[in-house]
């Protein structure tokens, strides 16, 4: 069931009990533990994070924590499937779940006591009503009824039995009606995934409801919003309404303590509203670098072509900036080209028909020397939540270390995940570009497909959802610059990359179609189940994102081929 | 005596606080503190100021002589005199320490009141040496020391030492 009041029905429930959570492996989540973390500690109460990558995970976490805990938390993870059912819990164990996955499961929507979804139900939600999907049974009463009715008289008896089977057969053919309407209208419902708003901002307001948020709380609100937009998971009007949400937040802090004559300590955190250009980390790289490495940048000039390159010379060149400058540290660059940088990029990117180089995020400002946006935190948590560099990939690890970087005193772990994404970002580029020039990206016909081979560099990298998810949109987009066919444009993408070489699986993802006005709903979550119960492919959907898969190597044609067939 | 037992020791100071929750009168082994309402100062100790202040559950009011125009004058009083003239506080470098790293959101002009400190403890500490400096090259045998804090003690010691070597 929905829980409205999240302070009485949720925190207060909560307050003095010991609580597990249970957290995917995604920075919206990461964001949403630490505002949960900071109100715990506020009012110590004592909680066992667990963070978890997949269904299984899940299952194991709980099964161990079963017999200690009786209140879960599950953030980013566990709405979209039946979890009374995947899980068996106990009669007294009560699940509080906050997930962005959407559609929610109908078993999770109704029922009343175990299950309490921390949801917010102005998303679109469109969970069909009570009665189209549940009925009670009442073939049972009835046919007691009709052999009682049979124990009449023999001479009534006849007639009764023709009304008595005229109304079976009616109630019966009503049944299969309703059946078959129930099935329609839960096939619709279930059949594309898409994501509601950030779990991150829904802990805030709980947070500013209970009077305790802080300006780190928001950050984290923010960042977690702002990771929603970078691995595109929600419509762009969503982003931009949110911001407006966050940026009432943002003026309301901003307020309280400014003061012409008592300003702030230049440690305090400051937080303001950004209308910056869309280059991916180019405050601590150089600016030429970033404009190489951004995806939106690099499609619209088209950078792996030579004509490309030119352009962009000629772009430096019509903004007025030396190459000198640009290709030196951005911190380093003379200041008064960093003054009007902003409006001089998007005067000559207009020009050069890059119409949305500027968005809206937010950034942030403490101490002499440290300012980022939000977007350079996700992606420095993103690099260090999937960073191969160990060579045991220890998931628990990489994830505390993400949270650390999150938090204001842990400054090198943040630039440690800097560096990282920045290499993810080089990589990202030099695997689109050689992907666009070999021609690797084949039409199937209903979507486009694209295979990773073994010794492709950096290919490690994309074994991971996250970093494979971005090279996927990269991908796309630059394949519908580069293209001519009209019609290849409106497809969506599979693509596919090894992801353990000696369990010989590969990992399997597919996004919607690129384009302006896209709402984000992805059908390939079904269509994998599909196609995978039809070829018997050994098959993995262990990630909370349905359209994420892990396959075996050997049954990859068949199982493209009866989605081929599937889609078609 | 160590740095960390002197900060221990300046904790006990007291500082007035406004809390955002009500409780009634505790009674602990140093002394009763309380009643707590909301929106009413109170004052508690450093220690117990600090804890709630990180649990979100009170505001801390600046202490009397942590102000821009007095620490000035405290500055320029120092500066003239050859002697020690008396501190702001028994333990001013190490509460400017606690409250501006917790709180400094509370506290107005925070950065202009930590150079202040600074250089207050900077007057001090070179008074200090030229004062040990002295002594030991004439081979006094006892020195008065009026308004020296405890964290200069440390200071004082090793100083001296230093000087000893020297000679």
């Amino acid at each position: 069931m929905f829980i409205t009041d999240l302070r009485k029905n949720f925190y207060d429930v909560v307050a003095n009990q010991r609580v597990a959570l249970l957290v995917a492996a995604d920075i919206d989540a990461l964001c949403a533990c630490k505002i949960l973390q900071a109100l715990f500690h506020c009012d110590q109460i004592q909680y066992t994070l667990v963070p978890v990558t997949g269904w299984q995970d899940l299952s194991t976490a709980f099964l161990e924590h079963k017999e200690q805990f009786r209140y879960f938390v599950l953030i980013n993870c566990g709405a979209n499937v039946d979890l009374l059912e995947m899980l068996q819990p106990d009669d007294d164990s009560i699940f509080f779940i906050c997930d962005t996955h959407r559609p929610v499961d109908v078993v999770n929507v109704y029922n009343d006591t175990q299950i309490k979804l921390l949801i917010k139900q102005d998303d679109d939600l469109g969970v069909p009503a009570y009665d189209d999907i549940f009925r009670d049974d009442e073939d049972g009463g009835d046919s007691g009824n009709e052999s009682d009715e049979g124990s009449e008289p023999s001479g009534k008896r006849r007639r009764f039995d023709e009304g008595a089977i005229e109304r079976r057969i009616e109630r019966q053919r009503a049944k299969r009606e309703w059946e078959a309407r129930r099935r329609e209208i839960l096939f619709d419902y279930e059949q594309y995934e898409y994501h509601g708003t950030s779990a991150a901002m829904i802990f805030f307001e709980l947070a500013w409801v209970l009077t305790k948020d802080t300006k780190d709380m928001l950050w984290w609100a923010i960042i977690g919003l702002t990771d929603q937009w970078v691995h595109d998971k929600i419509t762009h009007m969503k982003y931009v309404s949110d911001i407006a949400t966050m940026q009432r937040h943002v003026s309301r802090h901003n307020h309280r303590n400014e003061d012409e004559e008592n300003s702030l300590s230049i440690d305090c955190m400051r937080i303001s509203f950004e209308y910056d250009v869309r280059l991916t980390l180019y405050q601590h790289w150089s600016l030429y670098e970033s404009i190489c490495n951004s995806y939106y940048t690099a499609c619209c000039f088209k950078l792996w072509t030579l004509k490309g390159q030119k352009k962009l010379q000629e772009f430096l060149a019509d903004m007025g900036l030396p190459l000198r400058q640009v290709k030196q540290k951005f911190n380093s660059m003379d200041i008064t080209i960093k003054e009007n940088l902003r409006d001089v990029i998007e005067e000559s990117s207009n020009k050069y028909g890059m119409k949305d180089i500027r968005i809206q995020t937010f950034g942030v400002h403490f101490g002499f020397k440290n300012r980022f946006l939000a977007s350079d935190m996700v992606h420095a948590a993103a690099a260090l939540l999937e960073s191969t560099e160990k060579e045991q990939n220890d998931t628990t690890d990489n994830f505390i270390k993400a949270l650390d970087s999150l938090s204001r005193n842990n400054l090198d772990c943040l630039k440690a995940g800097i560096d990282l994404a920045k290499k993810k970002l080089i990589a990202i580029q030099q695997t689109v570009a050689s992907c666009i020039c070999t021609n690797l990206i084949l039409s199937q016909g209903p979507f486009l497909y694209c295979y990773l081979i073994e010794g492709t560099p950096d290919v490690k990298l994309f074994s991971k959802p996250l970093a494979l998810t971005l090279l996927c949109k990269y991908l796309l987009k630059a394949f519908v610059h580069s293209t001519r066919n009209k019609r290849c444009k409106l497809l969506p993408l599979i693509m596919a990359a090894p992801k353990d070489v000696e369990k010989g699986t590969v990992i399997v993802v597919g996004i919607p179609p690129d384009s302006e006005t896209s709402d984000k709903k992805n059908f390939f979550g079904r269509a994998f189940e599909k196609a995978a119960e039809s070829t018997s492919s050994r098959t993995l959907h262990d990630h909370f994102d349905t359209s994420i898969i892990e396959l075996k190597t050997e049954d990859r044609s068949k199982f493209l081929d009866a989605l081929i067939t599937l889609l078609s | 005596m160590d740095p960390s037992e002197v900060e221990f020791l300046a904790e006990k100071e007291f500082v007035k606080i406004i809390p955002n929750f009500s409780l009634d009168k505790i009674y602990l082994i140093g002394g009763d503190l309380g009643p707590f309402n909301p929106g009413l100062p109170v004052d508690v100790p450093v220690w117990l100021a600090l804890n709630l202040k990180q649990r979100q559950k009170c505001r801390i009011l600046p202490l009397e002589w942590m102000d821009v125009e007095k620490l000035e004058e405290i500055r320029e009083l120092e500066r003239k005199e050859d002697a020690f003239t008396p501190a702001p506080s028994s333990y001013y470098m190490e509460l400017t320490k606690l409250l501006l790293n917790h709180a400094s959101d509370n506290i107005p002009k925070a950065d202009e009141i930590r150079t202040l400190v600074k250089d207050i403890w900077d007057t001090r500490i070179a008074k200090l040496r030229l004062s040990a400096d002295s002594f030991i090259r004439q081979q006094e045998a006892h020195a008065q020391v009026t308004q020296i804090m405890g964290i200069n003690h440390k200071a004082v010691r090793f100083i001296s030492y230093q000087q000893e070597i020297q000679a």
